[in-house]
């Protein structure tokens, strides 16, 4: 038999985080899918679990004094619902999994998850999302690229929970978000890529760009998008071939089951070139 | 065509509710009292012999009742495919054996008192394996320097080219005419191979079997199976126990597609409730299914043609290799399918050869699967065909309605190339294929769209592409089926049918034809089907020929209830039995206008006069296979940016005769449909390079989701075959052989790119526009 916790708040969570080795449980859609067993069997928890998905403090997205702010809890099915959800991170949560998996999956479990093809990711780390970890002791605020440091892994602590989720509150006039997977639904991803632009004066004024599943966390490099701030679309095209070859050495996509290196190599470069022809004046 | 009550009308599939409320039982809903749970050892390498095995730890087990393995169990040759007997597959399997042949065969198994503990138990074997070298490329596999795969005394009982010391587990050559003359006489040749892969039939209820002992001690196996009787042959063959100690039920089955059309694991379960004298049962999971149970035999089609300017083909050449894995199980059949239901299409081509072998190699077991072979056919074939007509200048719907088999015609092809041995001859009685193509053309708009390469967003371009196939209805002088009905009190009828549906809805449109006959609503007839103590023989649910055959059984039967009816009624009305009919639950008098109601004469026969019970029974069998026609259109928007094939509307115009239950055959062909695109465009095994499948989950073997199905269409167009009872056809499989065809021309029509291989994912299809420099 599996050992449960199930607090009532917040604090409880985090007492009890504080007390002994638990397993977190919000959606419990990556966890228990690691955990199951031969068919007939229940999947085998080693160690107690303790479930937080029911905790309303960490299940709301508000506006807050220039930030989004995301509990942790939050499912992929009420991000889509609420206003204050940016439109990409939407785009981004509506092809994640099935509808059943939104409702149950959490954009803390996917972050906290740190699949290197996490769909949230790529968007959260396009918009200097920062993530908040309370213990019963003291509250970190890191950047989402500070916090997870390779595939599954991030700097969380043993009597941490990841509390929320930060966006800096900002208008972009260009979105792009491109997931390549196999089917429709049910689909881990092969690429994703996010770009993202502010546009002023028909110049580039901020541009962010990421890509997903080619590489052990996401990509991301501020240098290179830096090349590109303060140019019209018409300059941007012309610059297509060199930016390519600059994020080509920096993403390193693998062979697997699911595609090839070649493939996600090409189609990812392919996919920033239709983002940079995207930006107006092109 | 007469004036149906129930033939060509939808009625509601007589399981829909039971079904729709969980009512209804699947094997593994049954509750077996305190069963052995059973869980199996697969090999984890490609090809070795088992050195050492160690089962001491297994057998210490808390719970553990029994372990098997190669020492414990007897050695009785046979094969696992459920087909007639004697079976045209080579019998070169056992339970378990000193060697495993591919990364999925069986070692051993451990029975036990919870799933638990019989898991725990085969993990605890102890295997020492001397590695042999493993021979994965099947076009390697009659080199003389191939690793053999079957060494012992594996043998056919049928007369067929079987040489297992090349690899060789089939071989077929026919031929006619003058080829090399008739490839003189073309203007061009035309010469390309084409490749199809293996696949899992993805049946949503994995196999399940269990075993219990009725109260005079004989064995009731519960089982997910399209071919209860030949379990009970094979089961009693294997284990050596009487046919008459074995009782076979199958449940409600939650798909088939051909992968439960093999024994698998009937054998084991019934060897552990023998031996143990105790219930047992075993479950497999998904990845069991995909690495050890059945699949689609990869195929390699090699088509050349010779050519005349004004596209008449005067010659062609089909080479086929297939693979068919560890075990030769169909391995003779599905390639005879290949050419079989294939070349019969283009009955004008004087000058022809088939040649095709199957082999053996050290991965997956090929099986029966929807298509049989015909499948591998017709994703060359159509390929070929659309490369042809675009080098003559001509449209592919025209070609085809130029060349293609008529009513009236016939081939030599059909009776040189039979299912294990020499096929039959047949003229076409029906054929409505250029119905099929003009209607299924219209409907898809495909003379607005072919070869306009409409763009249809940023670096989409649209393709259409079509096909056409056939299929067969049943298989002639081998396939038996047989129906028994009996007159209830009120004017009910029970019938009883060896025939099994799979979830197919056969046991609705049995009763249709049933209740046709006599005259009466589907609710008047109780079906009861599959259960070898209580129903007639049928040789099961494949080669699309349950409508057909069991179909022609119940017929029979009816008929034969029906005459009784008359006799009966005639001395009740006292009227001439001419001057009688059936009309809605009475026998009329036409002269009279006197009626008399089934219940009553139901009534008379039971308790009044010369006491007897109206029943009947009839056997069905077939001297010919009418083939169902189809035209199949794909409009496929191809993403340049990532290579990604959409298909956005899928059209199937289908020749099946008259349909019995138009929304179940329609669902056939809907099924078929999403069954084929979900295989030409994402489902694949992926191997690494010891022989093991890598993605063996539903997370990295993709199947078409609801998310993913474009829009359907689906048009009956309707005929009348003379031979099948109420003009009856097959739709069961045909419906698969298209779309992947279907969706390669459209790639064609839209980028310029011809797919070679299936599954045409964005990968490959991106590769392609690389390589022919279009991207």
């Amino acid at each position: 038999m599996v050992r449960t916790y199930r607090p009532q708040s917040f604090q409880e969570a985090l007492e009890i985080k504080k007390g002994a080795p638990v397993i977190t449980i919000a959606g419990g859609t990556d966890l228990m899918v690691k955990r199951r067993r031969s068919t007939g069997l229940s999947p085998y928890f080693e160690v107690p679990a303790m479930f937080i998905a029911h905790l309303g403090e960490i299940k709301g997205v508000r506006f807050d004094g220039g930030n989004i702010r995301i509990g942790a809890a939050c499912s992929f099915a009420v991000l889509l619902q609420n206003e204050a959800t940016p439109p990409i991170l939407k785009t981004a949560v509506s092809r994640i999994a099935s509808p059943a998996v939104r409702n149950m999956g959490t954009i803390g479990g996917n972050i906290c998850n740190a699949s290197p093809a996490g769909d949230t990711l790529p968007v959260l780390y396009a918009r200097d999302a920062s993530v908040v970890l309370k213990s019963i002791d003291q509250e970190r605020i890191l950047k989402i690229s500070e916090f997870i440091t390779a595939p599954g892994e991030t700097v969380l602590r043993e009597d941490e929970l990841l509390k929320e989720i930060v966006i800096p509150e900002k208008p972009f006039d260009v979105n792009f978000y491109r997931k390549v997977g196999t089917g429709m639904t049910n689909t881990i991803s092969k690429i994703t890529f996010t770009g993202i632009a502010e546009i002023l004066n028909g110049m580039v004024k901020d541009i962010r760009i990421t890509f997903g599943a080619v590489a052990p966390t996401v990509v991301r490099s501020r240098v290179n998008e830096e090349r590109l701030i303060g140019h019209s679309g018409k300059e941007i095209e012309k610059m297509i071939p060199e930016i390519s070859s600059l994020y080509s050495a920096l993403i390193n996509p693998i062979d697997d089951q699911r595609s090839n290196a070649f493939y996600r190599r090409s189609v990812s470069l392919r996919l920033l070139g239709h983002f940079l022809r995207a930006l107006p004046g092109c | 065509m007469g004036d149906y009550i129930n033939i060509g009308r939808s009625v509601r599939k007589i399981d829909a509710l039971s079904l729709a409320t969980g009512a209804d039982k699947f094997t593994d809903d049954y509750e077996i009292h305190d069963p052995l749970y059973i869980a199996i050892l697969y090999s984890p390498v490609a090809h070795a012999e088992i050195k050492q095995i160690d089962v001491s730890a297994a057998e210490k087990v808390r719970g553990v009742v029994d372990v098997l393995y190669y020492g414990n169990v007897q050695r009785v040759l046979h094969t696992t495919a459920g087909q007639g007997y004697p079976e045209p597959s080579p019998y070169d399997a056992l339970l378990f054996d000193r060697r495993v042949r591919f990364v999925g065969d069986r070692v051993a198994l451990a029975a036990a008192e919870t799933r638990e503990a019989a898991i725990e138990a085969v993990k605890k074997i102890e295997v020492k394996y001397r590695d042999l070298e493993p021979l994965f490329d099947m076009e390697k596999a009659m080199d003389e320097s191939a690793p053999r795969i079957h060494v012992d005394d594996e043998y056919t009982k049928i007369p067929a080219e079987y040489r297992p010391e090349q690899n060789l587990a089939a071989e077929i050559k026919i031929g006619f005419g003058d080829l090399e003359r008739g490839f003189n006489e073309a203007d061009f040749i035309e010469e390309q191979s084409y490749r199809m892969h293996y696949a899992s039939h993805c049946a949503i209820e994995p196999h399940t079997s269990c075993a219990y002992f009725d109260d005079r001690g004989r064995l009731v196996i519960v089982t997910a199976t399209q071919v209860p009787f030949h379990v009970r042959r094979i089961v009693s063959t294997v284990l050596d126990i009487p046919v008459m100690m074995i009782r076979v039920i199958k449940p409600r089955i939650g798909g088939g597609f051909g992968g439960k059309q093999e024994v698998i694991l009937e054998p084991l379960v019934a060897l552990v409730a023998w031996r143990n004298k105790r219930p047992a049962k075993v479950v497999m999971s998904r990845k069991e299914v995909f690495i050890s149970s059945r699949t689609r035999h990869p195929m390699r089609v090699r088509l050349k043609t010779g050519v005349k300017r004004d596209g008449r083909i005067s010659a062609i050449e089909m080479d086929c290799l297939m693979n068919t894995g560890a075990y030769g199980t169909h391995a003779l059949t599905v390639l005879a399918n290949a050419g079989g239901k294939v070349l019969p299409l283009f009955n004008k081509i004087e000058n022809l050869k088939f040649h095709g072998r199957s082999v053996y190699t050290n991965l997956p077991v090929g099986g029966a699967y929807r298509g049989y072979g015909a499948t591998q056919g017709y994703f060359a074939f159509n390929q070929h065909m659309d490369i042809i007509a675009r080098r003559t200048d001509q449209d592919i719907t025209d070609f085809f309605k130029r060349w293609h088999i008529r009513e009236g015609e016939t081939s030599a092809v059909f009776k040189a190339l039979g299912e294990g041995k020499e096929g039959v001859s047949q003229v076409i009685n029906s054929c409505k294929l250029d119905e099929c193509i003009d209607r299924g053309a219209g409907a898809i708009g495909w003379h607005g769209k072919r070869g306009k390469r409409i763009e249809s967003g940023r670096n989409r371009v649209k393709g259409m592409g079509m096909a056409i196939a056939m299929q067969g209805s049943g298989i002639p002088g081998i396939d038996m089926a047989a129906a028994s009905m009996k007159m209830n009190d009120d004017g009910s009828f029970n019938l009883y049918v060896g025939a099994t549906d799979i979830g197919t809805g056969s046991d609705t449109i049995l009763a249709q034809i049933a209740a046709e006959v006599l005259k009466i609503p589907v609710e008047m007839i109780i079906v009861l089907s599959s259960d070898t103590d209580l129903t007639p023989f049928d040789t099961g649910a494949y080669a699309s020929s349950t409508t057909y055959i069991s179909g022609g059984a119940v017929e029979k039967c009816a008929e034969d209830i029906k005459n009784q009816l008359l006799d009966t009624a005639s001395v009740m009305l006292k009227a001439e039995k001419d001057s009688l009919k059936l009309d809605a639950g009475k026998v009329i008098d036409k002269k009279t206008g006197k009626k008399v109601p089934y219940d009553k004469i139901a009534y008379h026969t039971l308790y009044i006069q010369d006491q007897f019970q109206i029943q009947a029974q009839a056997s069905c069998t077939a001297s010919e296979s009418p083939p169902p026609f189809i035209a199949q259109f794909a409009e496929v928007d191809v993403d340049r940016s990532t290579g990604k094939a959409e298909v956005v509307k899928f059209v199937s115009a289908v020749d099946c005769g008259q349909p019995v239950n138009p929304v179940l055959a329609e669902g056939q062909v809907e099924g078929a449909v999403v069954n084929g695109l979900s295989y030409a465009l994402c489902e694949d095994y992926i191997f690494n390079s010891k022989g093991r499948m890598v993605n063996p989950r539903f997370w990295d073997y993709k199947i078409y989701t609801a998310a993913d199905i474009p829009e359907i269409i689906t048009i009956v167009v309707n005929s009348f075959e003379k031979s099948g009872p109420f003009g009856v056809k097959s739709v069961g499989e045909i419906g698969i052989n298209g779309p992947a065809p279907a969706v390669a021309n459209a790639i064609f029509d839209a980028v310029g790119v011809r797919m070679y291989e299936t599954p045409m994912t964005p990968e490959k299809v991106w590769k392609r526009m690389k390589e022919e420099g279009v991207n």
